[in-house]
Protein backbone atom coordinates (compact mmCIF):
# COMPACT_ATOMS: atom_id res chain seq x y z
CA UNK A 1 0.00 0.00 0.00
CA UNK A 2 3.02 2.22 -0.17
CA UNK A 3 3.40 4.69 -2.99
CA UNK A 4 6.23 5.14 -5.47
CA UNK A 5 8.18 8.32 -4.99
CA UNK A 6 8.68 10.56 -7.97
CA UNK A 7 9.67 13.73 -6.16
CA UNK A 8 12.23 16.16 -7.38
CA UNK A 9 14.88 15.84 -4.69
CA UNK A 10 17.43 13.29 -5.88
CA UNK A 11 18.88 12.68 -2.45
CA UNK A 12 15.64 11.37 -0.94
CA UNK A 13 14.37 9.71 -4.09
CA UNK A 14 15.72 6.27 -3.21
CA UNK A 15 14.36 6.18 0.30
CA UNK A 16 11.56 3.88 1.32
CA UNK A 17 8.78 5.28 3.48
CA UNK A 18 10.58 3.92 6.53
CA UNK A 19 13.68 5.82 5.48
CA UNK A 20 11.69 9.02 5.02
CA UNK A 21 10.06 8.58 8.39
CA UNK A 22 13.46 8.11 9.99
CA UNK A 23 14.46 11.47 8.53
CA UNK A 24 11.24 13.02 9.81
CA UNK A 25 12.19 11.73 13.25
CA UNK A 26 15.32 13.83 12.94
CA UNK A 27 13.33 16.94 12.11
CA UNK A 28 13.68 16.80 8.33
CA UNK A 29 10.89 18.96 6.89
CA UNK A 30 11.56 17.94 3.33
CA UNK A 31 11.07 14.26 4.11
CA UNK A 32 7.91 15.22 5.97
CA UNK A 33 6.67 17.11 2.92
CA UNK A 34 7.34 14.02 0.78
CA UNK A 35 5.22 11.86 3.07
CA UNK A 36 2.51 14.51 3.10
CA UNK A 37 2.47 14.65 -0.70
CA UNK A 38 2.19 10.88 -0.92
CA UNK A 39 -0.58 10.29 1.58
CA UNK A 40 -2.47 13.54 2.12
CA UNK A 41 -5.06 12.74 -0.53
CA UNK A 42 -5.84 9.34 0.97
CA UNK A 43 -5.98 10.89 4.45
CA UNK A 44 -8.16 13.80 3.36
CA UNK A 45 -10.54 11.59 1.39
CA UNK A 46 -10.96 9.37 4.44
CA UNK A 47 -11.50 12.35 6.74
CA UNK A 48 -14.10 13.91 4.44
CA UNK A 49 -15.97 10.61 4.25
CA UNK A 50 -16.02 10.25 8.03
CA UNK A 51 -16.67 13.79 9.22
CA UNK A 52 -18.68 14.93 6.22
CA UNK A 53 -17.37 18.47 6.23
CA UNK A 54 -14.36 19.70 4.27
CA UNK A 55 -13.14 22.26 6.77
CA UNK A 56 -13.49 19.83 9.60
CA UNK A 57 -11.70 17.21 7.50
CA UNK A 58 -8.81 19.60 6.88
CA UNK A 59 -8.47 20.12 10.63
CA UNK A 60 -8.44 16.36 11.18
CA UNK A 61 -5.73 15.88 8.57
CA UNK A 62 -3.68 18.66 10.13
CA UNK A 63 -3.96 17.08 13.57
CA UNK A 64 -2.99 13.71 12.16
CA UNK A 65 0.08 14.85 10.23
CA UNK A 66 1.33 16.96 13.11
CA UNK A 67 0.98 13.91 15.35
CA UNK A 68 3.13 12.02 12.85
CA UNK A 69 5.66 14.86 12.89
CA UNK A 70 5.84 14.94 16.67
CA UNK A 71 5.82 11.21 17.27
CA UNK A 72 7.97 9.96 14.41
CA UNK A 73 10.80 9.23 16.83
CA UNK A 74 8.65 6.74 18.69
CA UNK A 75 7.48 4.86 15.60
CA UNK A 76 8.56 1.24 15.74
CA UNK A 77 9.08 -0.27 12.30
CA UNK A 78 7.62 -3.55 13.55
CA UNK A 79 4.25 -1.87 13.65
CA UNK A 80 4.22 -1.89 9.86
CA UNK A 81 4.24 0.67 7.11
CA UNK A 82 4.38 4.40 7.74
CA UNK A 83 1.41 4.75 5.39
CA UNK A 84 -0.63 2.47 7.65
CA UNK A 85 0.36 4.55 10.65
CA UNK A 86 -0.54 7.83 8.94
CA UNK A 87 -3.96 6.56 7.90
CA UNK A 88 -4.56 4.90 11.28
CA UNK A 89 -3.89 8.17 13.09
CA UNK A 90 -6.10 10.03 10.60
CA UNK A 91 -8.92 7.55 11.10
CA UNK A 92 -8.57 7.72 14.86
CA UNK A 93 -8.77 11.52 14.86
CA UNK A 94 -11.70 11.51 12.44
CA UNK A 95 -13.73 9.03 14.47
CA UNK A 96 -12.97 10.90 17.70
CA UNK A 97 -14.12 14.12 16.06
CA UNK A 98 -17.34 12.56 14.88
CA UNK A 99 -18.09 11.09 18.28
CA UNK A 100 -17.39 14.38 20.03
CA UNK A 101 -19.57 16.33 17.70
CA UNK A 102 -22.17 13.62 17.38
CA UNK A 103 -22.38 14.06 13.66
CA UNK A 104 -22.55 10.90 11.69
CA UNK A 105 -23.64 9.85 8.29
CA UNK A 106 -24.24 6.31 7.22
CA UNK A 107 -24.65 6.66 3.48
CA UNK A 108 -23.26 3.78 1.50
CA UNK A 109 -20.03 4.56 -0.26
CA UNK A 110 -20.88 6.45 -3.40
CA UNK A 111 -18.79 6.52 -6.50
CA UNK A 112 -18.41 10.27 -6.88
CA UNK A 113 -14.99 11.16 -8.09
CA UNK A 114 -13.74 14.62 -7.32
CA UNK A 115 -10.81 14.84 -9.64
CA UNK A 116 -7.25 15.47 -8.54
CA UNK A 117 -4.36 17.77 -9.16
CA UNK A 118 -3.72 17.58 -12.92
CA UNK A 119 -0.05 18.27 -12.25
CA UNK A 120 0.43 14.98 -10.39
CA UNK A 121 2.68 12.48 -12.19
CA UNK A 122 0.74 9.88 -14.12
CA UNK A 123 2.27 6.85 -12.45
CA UNK A 124 1.18 8.10 -9.04
CA UNK A 125 -2.38 8.33 -10.26
CA UNK A 126 -2.23 4.84 -11.73
CA UNK A 127 -1.05 3.36 -8.46
CA UNK A 128 -3.70 5.19 -6.46
CA UNK A 129 -6.49 4.31 -8.88
CA UNK A 130 -5.46 0.66 -8.88
CA UNK A 131 -5.41 0.45 -5.10
CA UNK A 132 -8.81 2.14 -4.89
CA UNK A 133 -10.26 -0.31 -7.38
CA UNK A 134 -8.83 -3.35 -5.61
CA UNK A 135 -10.12 -2.25 -2.23
CA UNK A 136 -13.59 -1.47 -3.59
CA UNK A 137 -13.75 -4.80 -5.38
CA UNK A 138 -12.75 -6.64 -2.23
CA UNK A 139 -15.50 -4.86 -0.33
CA UNK A 140 -18.08 -5.72 -2.99
CA UNK A 141 -17.15 -9.38 -2.64
CA UNK A 142 -18.06 -9.44 1.05
CA UNK A 143 -21.48 -10.80 1.96
CA UNK A 144 -23.85 -7.82 2.43
CA UNK A 145 -24.32 -8.30 6.21
CA UNK A 146 -20.56 -8.37 6.74
CA UNK A 147 -19.89 -5.36 4.58
CA UNK A 148 -22.64 -3.38 6.26
CA UNK A 149 -21.26 -3.69 9.79
CA UNK A 150 -17.74 -3.06 8.56
CA UNK A 151 -18.63 0.12 6.69
CA UNK A 152 -20.74 1.50 9.49
CA UNK A 153 -18.00 0.81 12.00
CA UNK A 154 -15.16 2.22 9.93
CA UNK A 155 -16.75 5.11 8.07
CA UNK A 156 -19.52 6.17 10.42
CA UNK A 157 -17.63 5.60 13.64
CA UNK A 158 -20.24 3.48 15.41
CA UNK A 159 -19.13 1.28 18.28
CA UNK A 160 -20.16 -2.36 18.29
CA UNK A 161 -22.93 -1.93 20.85
CA UNK A 162 -24.27 1.09 18.94
CA UNK A 163 -24.33 -1.06 15.82
CA UNK A 164 -26.14 -3.86 17.65
CA UNK A 165 -28.81 -1.38 18.66
CA UNK A 166 -29.03 0.32 15.29
CA UNK A 167 -29.24 -2.92 13.33
CA UNK A 168 -31.35 -4.75 15.95
CA UNK A 169 -28.81 -7.54 16.20
CA UNK A 170 -27.24 -9.37 19.13
CA UNK A 171 -23.87 -7.88 20.05
CA UNK A 172 -22.24 -11.26 19.42
CA UNK A 173 -23.52 -11.22 15.83
CA UNK A 174 -22.08 -7.76 15.23
CA UNK A 175 -18.74 -8.92 16.61
CA UNK A 176 -18.57 -12.09 14.57
CA UNK A 177 -19.65 -10.39 11.33
CA UNK A 178 -17.05 -7.67 11.84
CA UNK A 179 -14.37 -10.26 12.47
CA UNK A 180 -15.41 -12.30 9.43
CA UNK A 181 -15.24 -9.19 7.25
CA UNK A 182 -11.82 -8.19 8.54
CA UNK A 183 -10.27 -11.62 8.12
CA UNK A 184 -11.70 -11.97 4.62
CA UNK A 185 -10.28 -8.59 3.68
CA UNK A 186 -6.95 -9.34 5.31
CA UNK A 187 -6.58 -12.42 3.13
CA UNK A 188 -7.88 -10.72 0.00
CA UNK A 189 -5.65 -7.66 0.38
CA UNK A 190 -2.62 -9.85 0.96
CA UNK A 191 -3.48 -11.86 -2.14
CA UNK A 192 -4.03 -8.83 -4.36
CA UNK A 193 -1.01 -6.95 -3.06
CA UNK A 194 -2.90 -4.09 -1.42
CA UNK A 195 -1.11 -4.79 1.85
CA UNK A 196 2.45 -5.92 1.65
CA UNK A 197 4.55 -8.05 3.95
CA UNK A 198 7.71 -6.09 3.62
CA UNK A 199 8.59 -2.56 2.92
CA UNK A 200 8.69 -2.82 -0.83
CA UNK A 201 7.43 0.31 -2.45
CA UNK A 202 5.35 -0.11 -5.54
CA UNK A 203 6.60 0.85 -8.97
CA UNK B 1 -8.37 -13.64 26.99
CA UNK B 2 -11.60 -14.68 25.34
CA UNK B 3 -12.22 -13.81 21.70
CA UNK B 4 -9.12 -11.67 21.70
CA UNK B 5 -8.74 -11.88 17.92
CA UNK B 6 -12.25 -10.46 17.43
CA UNK B 7 -11.44 -7.65 19.81
CA UNK B 8 -8.22 -6.88 18.03
CA UNK B 9 -9.93 -6.69 14.63
CA UNK B 10 -12.57 -4.36 16.04
CA UNK B 11 -9.88 -2.33 17.79
CA UNK B 12 -8.21 -1.71 14.44
CA UNK B 13 -11.53 -0.27 13.26
CA UNK B 14 -11.84 1.84 16.42
CA UNK B 15 -15.23 0.23 16.96
CA UNK B 16 -14.75 -1.11 20.47
CA UNK B 17 -16.91 0.00 23.34
CA UNK B 18 -14.90 1.64 26.13
CA UNK B 19 -14.73 -1.45 28.41
CA UNK B 20 -13.53 -3.70 25.62
CA UNK B 21 -11.09 -1.08 24.48
CA UNK B 22 -9.50 -0.79 27.91
CA UNK B 23 -9.29 -4.56 28.24
CA UNK B 24 -7.68 -5.10 24.86
CA UNK B 25 -5.20 -2.27 25.31
CA UNK B 26 -4.08 -3.79 28.56
CA UNK B 27 -3.70 -7.17 26.90
CA UNK B 28 -1.76 -5.72 23.96
CA UNK B 29 0.75 -4.19 26.32
CA UNK B 30 1.56 -7.71 27.53
CA UNK B 31 1.27 -9.81 24.39
CA UNK B 32 3.62 -9.41 21.49
CA UNK B 33 1.79 -11.95 19.33
CA UNK B 34 -1.35 -9.89 19.63
CA UNK B 35 0.52 -6.70 18.82
CA UNK B 36 1.58 -8.39 15.61
CA UNK B 37 -2.03 -9.34 14.89
CA UNK B 38 -3.07 -5.75 15.52
CA UNK B 39 -0.48 -4.54 13.03
CA UNK B 40 -2.01 -6.85 10.41
CA UNK B 41 -5.54 -5.64 11.07
CA UNK B 42 -4.42 -2.02 11.13
CA UNK B 43 -3.04 -2.49 7.63
CA UNK B 44 -6.46 -3.80 6.55
CA UNK B 45 -8.26 -0.87 8.18
CA UNK B 46 -5.84 1.61 6.62
CA UNK B 47 -6.51 0.07 3.19
CA UNK B 48 -10.23 0.75 3.71
CA UNK B 49 -9.39 4.44 3.52
CA UNK B 50 -8.98 3.93 -0.21
CA UNK B 51 -12.63 2.98 -0.56
CA UNK B 52 -13.64 6.53 0.32
CA UNK B 53 -14.49 8.76 -2.63
CA UNK B 54 -11.43 10.65 -3.79
CA UNK B 55 -11.22 14.21 -2.51
CA UNK B 56 -8.32 16.53 -3.22
CA UNK B 57 -6.99 18.35 -0.15
CA UNK B 58 -6.91 22.15 -0.44
CA UNK B 59 -3.48 23.45 -1.40
CA UNK B 60 -3.34 25.81 1.55
CA UNK B 61 -3.64 22.85 3.92
CA UNK B 62 -0.18 21.77 2.86
CA UNK B 63 1.26 25.17 3.75
CA UNK B 64 -0.56 25.18 7.07
CA UNK B 65 0.75 21.78 8.04
CA UNK B 66 4.33 22.22 6.89
CA UNK B 67 4.41 25.63 8.51
CA UNK B 68 3.18 24.21 11.79
CA UNK B 69 5.87 21.53 11.91
CA UNK B 70 8.09 22.98 14.61
CA UNK B 71 11.67 21.81 15.05
CA UNK B 72 11.70 18.79 17.31
CA UNK B 73 13.83 19.08 20.47
CA UNK B 74 16.74 16.70 20.28
CA UNK B 75 20.43 16.54 21.16
CA UNK B 76 22.42 19.11 19.19
CA UNK B 77 23.56 17.42 15.99
CA UNK B 78 24.51 18.79 12.62
CA UNK B 79 21.71 18.34 10.07
CA UNK B 80 21.97 15.23 7.89
CA UNK B 81 24.35 15.77 5.00
CA UNK B 82 22.16 16.31 1.96
CA UNK B 83 24.35 17.53 -0.84
CA UNK B 84 26.31 15.01 -2.90
CA UNK B 85 29.87 14.49 -1.81
CA UNK B 86 32.52 14.62 -4.51
CA UNK B 87 33.09 11.20 -5.88
CA UNK B 88 36.42 9.41 -5.58
CA UNK B 89 39.33 10.01 -5.70
CA UNK B 90 38.53 13.50 -4.39
CA UNK B 91 36.37 12.49 -1.46
CA UNK B 92 35.80 15.15 1.18
CA UNK B 93 35.75 13.50 4.58
CA UNK B 94 32.59 13.93 6.62
CA UNK B 95 33.82 16.01 9.53
CA UNK B 96 31.27 14.93 12.07
CA UNK B 97 32.34 14.61 15.70
CA UNK B 98 31.93 11.08 17.00
CA UNK B 99 29.02 11.81 19.32
CA UNK B 100 27.10 13.60 16.59
CA UNK B 101 27.42 10.71 14.17
CA UNK B 102 26.14 8.30 16.78
CA UNK B 103 23.28 10.61 17.67
CA UNK B 104 22.28 10.94 14.03
CA UNK B 105 22.38 7.18 13.65
CA UNK B 106 20.19 6.71 16.71
CA UNK B 107 17.70 9.34 15.62
CA UNK B 108 17.62 8.08 12.08
CA UNK B 109 16.89 4.56 13.18
CA UNK B 110 14.17 5.30 15.73
CA UNK B 111 15.86 2.96 18.08
CA UNK B 112 13.73 2.67 21.14
CA UNK B 113 16.18 2.72 23.96
CA UNK B 114 13.61 1.26 26.30
CA UNK B 115 13.25 -1.99 24.39
CA UNK B 116 15.48 -4.26 22.42
CA UNK B 117 18.64 -3.45 24.26
CA UNK B 118 20.04 -6.55 22.65
CA UNK B 119 19.65 -5.01 19.23
CA UNK B 120 21.07 -1.71 20.32
CA UNK B 121 24.08 -3.37 21.85
CA UNK B 122 24.78 -5.42 18.79
CA UNK B 123 24.72 -2.34 16.64
CA UNK B 124 26.75 0.04 18.71
CA UNK B 125 28.60 -1.86 21.43
CA UNK B 126 32.16 -1.78 20.30
CA UNK B 127 32.00 -0.27 16.87
CA UNK B 128 32.42 2.94 15.08
CA UNK B 129 29.45 4.31 13.19
CA UNK B 130 29.63 5.73 9.70
CA UNK B 131 26.59 7.69 8.69
CA UNK B 132 25.48 7.44 5.06
CA UNK B 133 23.10 10.31 4.50
CA UNK B 134 19.74 9.23 3.03
CA UNK B 135 20.82 5.59 2.99
CA UNK B 136 21.47 4.35 6.51
CA UNK B 137 24.59 3.68 8.47
CA UNK B 138 27.52 1.32 8.74
CA UNK B 139 28.64 -0.09 12.06
CA UNK B 140 32.17 -1.40 12.30
CA UNK B 141 33.51 -3.71 14.93
CA UNK B 142 37.16 -4.61 14.70
CA UNK B 143 37.65 -4.61 10.95
CA UNK B 144 34.31 -6.08 9.90
CA UNK B 145 31.40 -3.83 9.04
CA UNK B 146 27.64 -4.15 8.66
CA UNK B 147 25.55 -1.83 6.51
CA UNK B 148 22.03 -1.05 7.72
CA UNK B 149 19.83 0.60 5.11
CA UNK B 150 16.23 1.53 4.34
CA UNK B 151 16.14 1.93 0.60
CA UNK B 152 13.44 1.24 -1.93
CA UNK B 153 13.99 -2.02 -3.80
CA UNK B 154 16.52 -1.46 -6.59
CA UNK B 155 15.03 -0.89 -10.05
CA UNK B 156 14.57 -3.97 -12.20
CA UNK B 157 17.86 -5.06 -13.77
CA UNK B 158 19.83 -3.14 -11.18
CA UNK B 159 21.25 -3.70 -7.76
CA UNK B 160 22.68 -1.59 -4.98
CA UNK B 161 26.39 -2.03 -4.40
CA UNK B 162 28.43 -1.04 -1.38
CA UNK B 163 32.04 0.10 -1.73
CA UNK B 164 34.87 0.56 0.70
CA UNK B 165 37.07 3.39 -0.40
CA UNK B 166 40.50 2.62 0.85
CA UNK B 167 43.72 4.24 -0.28
CA UNK B 168 41.58 6.57 -2.38
CA UNK B 169 40.11 3.71 -4.45
CA UNK B 170 36.71 2.03 -4.24
CA UNK B 171 36.69 -1.72 -3.61
CA UNK B 172 33.50 -3.77 -4.07
CA UNK B 173 31.99 -4.67 -0.69
CA UNK B 174 28.75 -6.43 -1.49
CA UNK B 175 25.49 -6.05 -3.39
CA UNK B 176 21.93 -5.94 -2.08
CA UNK B 177 18.42 -5.54 -3.43
CA UNK B 178 17.21 -2.90 -1.00
CA UNK B 179 13.93 -2.82 0.90
CA UNK B 180 13.47 -1.75 4.49
CA UNK B 181 15.62 -3.56 6.99
CA UNK B 182 18.63 -4.33 4.81
CA UNK B 183 21.45 -5.72 6.90
CA UNK B 184 24.52 -6.46 4.81
CA UNK B 185 27.85 -7.66 6.09
CA UNK B 186 30.38 -5.90 3.92
CA UNK B 187 32.74 -8.24 2.12
CA UNK B 188 35.67 -5.90 2.66
CA UNK B 189 37.04 -4.65 5.94
CA UNK B 190 36.68 -1.02 6.90
CA UNK B 191 39.81 0.41 8.49
CA UNK B 192 40.34 3.80 10.11
CA UNK B 193 40.36 6.48 7.44
CA UNK B 194 38.35 4.36 4.97
CA UNK B 195 35.03 5.54 3.60
CA UNK B 196 31.93 3.62 2.58
CA UNK B 197 29.74 4.45 -0.40
CA UNK B 198 26.63 3.01 -2.05
CA UNK B 199 25.79 3.18 -5.75
CA UNK B 200 23.22 1.70 -8.09
CA UNK B 201 24.82 -0.77 -10.49
CA UNK B 202 23.64 -3.19 -13.16
CA UNK B 203 22.35 -6.48 -11.76
CA UNK B 204 25.21 -8.64 -10.49
CA UNK B 205 27.25 -5.64 -9.46
CA UNK B 206 30.33 -4.05 -11.00
CA UNK B 207 34.05 -4.22 -10.38
CA UNK B 208 34.23 -0.45 -10.35
CA UNK B 209 31.45 2.09 -9.70
CA UNK B 210 29.61 3.13 -12.85
CA UNK B 211 27.46 5.83 -11.30
CA UNK B 212 27.45 8.63 -8.77
CA UNK B 213 27.05 7.44 -5.20
CA UNK B 214 23.79 7.72 -3.30
CA UNK B 215 25.86 8.49 -0.24
CA UNK B 216 29.43 8.51 0.96
CA UNK B 217 30.41 8.41 4.59
CA UNK B 218 33.80 8.51 6.25
CA UNK B 219 34.71 7.20 9.63
CA UNK B 220 36.48 9.66 11.87
CA UNK B 221 36.05 7.67 15.02
CA UNK B 222 38.42 5.29 16.74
Amino acid sequence: MTAGHTGKDPTTEHLSDHGLLALVAGGDREAFARLYDQYSEAAYSLAVRVVRDREFAADVVQEAFLAVWNQARTFDARRGQPSTWILTVTHHKAVDAVRREERRRSDPIDEEYEGRDPGAPVDEQAWLGMTRERVRQALRRLPDPHREVLELAYFAGYTQSELAERLALPLGTVKSRTFAAMTALRDEFARSGVTMEDSGTRR
Amino acid sequence: MEHVDELIAAHALRALDPDDERAVEQHLAECEGCRHKLAEFEAVAAALAYAAPAAAPPLELRDRILGAAEPVVQPPVPPPVRERRRWWPRIAAVAAPGFAVLAIALAAWNISLRNDLGDTRSRFATGRVIHLANVGNVVTSGGSAILYADLKPAPSGKTYEAWVITGGKPVPAGTFDGGTGTRLTLTHDVAAGDSVAVTVEPEGGSAQPTSEPLAVGASNLG
